[in-house]
């Protein structure tokens, strides 16, 4: 255990990652000048840990942990690798006392969500989601997709729509929640939602052609075909050259076959 | 970011002529999220104050000014309803609100304004042209630059062969593709690295950067958070084109007649059914552009300072940009894929659909047109104008804008994937001309060492 944590620690595979070669090396040189300093211990492992090399990162958060526990950050990244490398458990206690020492951690707390999830805990899960969304300044639409995994579906589209109300209208937030609405059998909330993505969009006839399939989808045939053929007309509209693309081709072979007319 | 106040000064600030403020430019200013109507100025000033910018379409009349709310040292200005494809002069900060008297006053002769033109900080009027409506065609200039932020002498040759190169043609735009600021992409390390390095060309030409894993160090993207977040304003609402992406770790933009996407393939979910996949697929389904051009750090191929075909090296970042994101990309008819990491210049054959290693390349298979690409030589690339998934791209790795051709560890360069490679400092020069689309590589000489032309019918 020893050797393999020496072997860790002195940067077995350094060679395997030509970017960090020449920070490690830097590292190396302050660590032969200063070998009782934690926090260069920290750096290097987060370097390996960035490129995945987990043996070595361990191994140099150890030691860094030897030298001063309680250093900034050490929790929040032996969390960070235990989740990564599968142990979850592992992961929360590494987590909680990150978050324990500094409670605005907003990394640490996105962690921890995700520790919570992978454990099965949805409604711990949730409220860190919660105080990670109303924290952060500028969210990734990422987390407002991995808490709406969490939610039961109402819920889910309403923190979705949250999310758009905040970024923007995110064409990945809009899609999670168009599968949501129609799995309850909103098709006319999916719909108005399908308007919405076309009217801002330079290509409407995708999202009118999405529009025609939900509708079919629900038997409702007629508004269906209206819809095909308001995907016809807009392709009509476009120059010449994009309707002779091949995947306009396609579509609007497609569109006809589904009883939409061109106006 | 810490900003220091000196609020018992700023009425005396606002009483100042324009050459004597009490506060000085420190970064900037620069360039950002460039629109056909709208243009975001930055920068930095020693003091927090007022974020002012005036402007006007001629030098001596910077008759519209554009207000941020409060003080700052960080000042982020977006100046809107501007006319696309046009000129403007500007200059900023506060006491830029007397520049135009100034100006007045001076105007009378050229020599006077050169003086005005030449002061340092505030006073300096730069300009900049707005990009042209977005569809028609329009020509355009930008310039590449990978792994551009050592900070050492190769970083300023290649920068001063492409300023020779490109003499008094405007560079309507530019592209840093990550490693933008060594090592650790901290904001002293961009003030070096970049701000010191390009004033001229921040002032005037739009920036559009990606992340690399050096400015990873400082910046994390699920938070959107760090230096690299902190120093650009990018379009997360599709504000200059595109499909909205919500974030700015990858967005997209149009320039005239080409669709530009920007992906971040070091620290966002690069898995499959991850947002940055299934936003990229619904923003190429979206767009009506001539040209596709993708733009990120990690390359799909390499055999240069990297190894594509090795999971170890990146954290598979290569790989993965390569089997999940490169076919996707070709699906949505990409033209141009420009990458860095890698710190040589390696150059494709005009391919597609090669997604496994490099011992799964199959020139039969994979290569679309077995040309050079050279009108000079057998022939340059030719595609349909009209969008057609599959029909061939060029990959460029154009990581060498900082860095000197290693002697002592020489790369492979062996990736069957390309038509040239070469271990060369250097940058990337793309002009499209309607329906045409040049490339060169030139070298910290400013020789030209590449050149191709694909053309669209
Ligand atoms: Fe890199």
């Amino acid at each position: 255990m020893l050797a393999l944590v020496l072997i860790g620690l002195s940067g077995l595979s350094t060679r395997a990652h030509p970017e960090i070669e020449d920070a490690v090396a830097r590292i190396n040189a302050q660590i032969a000048a200063a070998p009782g300093e934690a926090a260069l211990y920290l750096e290097r492992g987060e370097l390996y840990a960035r490129h995945e090399d987990w043996i070595a990162a361990e191994a140099n958060y150890l030691r860094a942990d030897e030298l001063s526990p309680h250093l900034p950050r050490l929790a929040m990244l032996r969390g960070a690798l235990s989740l990564a490398t599968g142990h979850a458990t592992e992961a929360k206690t590494h987590l909680d006392q990150a978050l324990t020492r500094t409670p605005d951690d907003l990394e640490a707390l996105i962690l921890r969500a995700r520790t919570h999830a992978t454990l099965g805990a949805r409604d711990a899960a949730r409220l860190d989601y919660d105080a990670a969304l109303a924290r952060a300044s500028a969210p990734a639409p990422d987390l407002f997709l991995e808490r709406a995994a969490l939610l039961p579906a109402d819920a889910a589209i309403r923190s979705l729509d949250e999310g758009i109300a905040r970024l923007g209208s995110v064409v990945t937030l809009h899609l999670r929640a168009l599968a949501l609405e129609e799995s309850l059998g909103r098709i006319d909330a999916a719909a108005a939602r399908l308007d919405r993505l076309a009217a801002e969009s330079e290509r409407r006839e995708s999202w009118l052609k999405r529009r025609g399939d939900l509708l079919a989808r629900a038997g409702r045939v007629a508004e269906a075909r209206a819809a095909y053929s308001a995907a016809l007309a807009a392709i009509e509209s476009l120059p010449e050259w994009l309707r002779a693309a091949p995947d306009t081709v396609k579509l609007t072979a497609e569109l006809a076959r589904f009883g939409g007319t061109r106006p | 970011m810490k900003l220091r106040l000196a609020l018992p000064c700023l009425g005396l600030l606002f009483a100042l002529p324009a050459l004597q403020s009490a506060t000085t430019i420190i970064r900037g200013p620069y360039l950002q999220s460039a629109a056909p109507t709208s243009m975001v100025v930055r920068w930095r000033t020693d003091f927090a104050e007022s974020s002012i910018v005036n402007y006007g379409t001629e030098r001596a009349q910077l008759t519209s000014s554009a207000k941020a709310e409060g003080i700052s040292a960080e000042h982020i200005v977006q100046l809107t309803g501007l006319k696309p494809g046009t000129k403007y002069f500007y200059s900023v900060g506060p006491a830029a609100a007397k520049v135009p008297e100034t100006i007045k006053a001076k105007t009378e002769t050229t020599k006077a304004t050169a003086e005005v033109e030449d002061a340092p900080g505030r006073a300096a009027i730069n300009t900049f042209t707005t990009p042209p409506p977005v569809g028609p065609a329009a020509p355009m200039r930008f310039w590449v630059l990978g792994d551009p932020g050592t900070k050492n002498a190769v970083q300023a040759a290649v920068r001063d062969a492409y300023y020779n190169f490109t003499g008094t043609r405007a560079t309507d735009f530019w592209l840093i593709l990550g490693d933008n600021a060594y090592p650790d992409g901290t904001d002293s390390d961009y003030q070096k690295a970049i701000f010191e390095v390009y004033p001229k060309t921040l002032a005037t030409s739009p920036l559009w950067p990606a992340l690399g894993n050096h400015d990873g160090k400082s910046a994390n993207s699920i938070t959107q958070s760090g230096v690299y977040y902190d120093i650009f304003t990018l379009p997360t609402r599709a504000q200059a084109g595109g499909v909205a992406s919500g974030t700015e770790a990858y967005y997209s933009f149009d320039y005239a007649n080409a669709h530009f996407v920007c992906l971040d393939s070091h620290d966002s979910d690069r898995s499959p059914d991850g947002a940055m996949l299934q936003w990229l697929k619904a923003d190429l389904a979206a767009t009506s552009r001539d040209w596709i051009i993708a733009y990120f750090h990690h390359p799909p191929y390499t055999k240069g300072t990297h190894d594509s075909d090795k999971d170890t090296d990146s954290g598979a970042r290569m790989n993965d940009m390569r089997a999940v994101f490169l076919p996707v990309l070709e699906q949505g008819g990409v033209d141009l894929i420009l990458t860095g990491h890698s710190h040589v210049y390696e150059r494709s054959w005009l391919l597609d659909g090669h997604y496994g290693k490099s011992p799964t390349f199959d020139a039969t298979q994979h290569v679309k047109q077995k040309v050079t690409g050279r009108a000079d030589g057998d022939g340059v690339y030719r595609k349909p104008r009209a969008r057609t998934p599959h029909f061939g791209d060029i990959n460029i790795v154009t990581g060498s804008a900082g860095h000197a051709a290693s002697a002592t560890k020489p790369p492979a360069l062996n990736h069957p994937a390309f038509y040239l490679a070469i271990n060369e400092a250097g940058s990337t020069v793309v002009d499209i001309t309607g329906l045409k689309l040049d490339v060169v590589f030139l070298n910290d000489k400013g020789e030209k060492r590449d050149w191709f032309t694909i053309v669209k019918e």
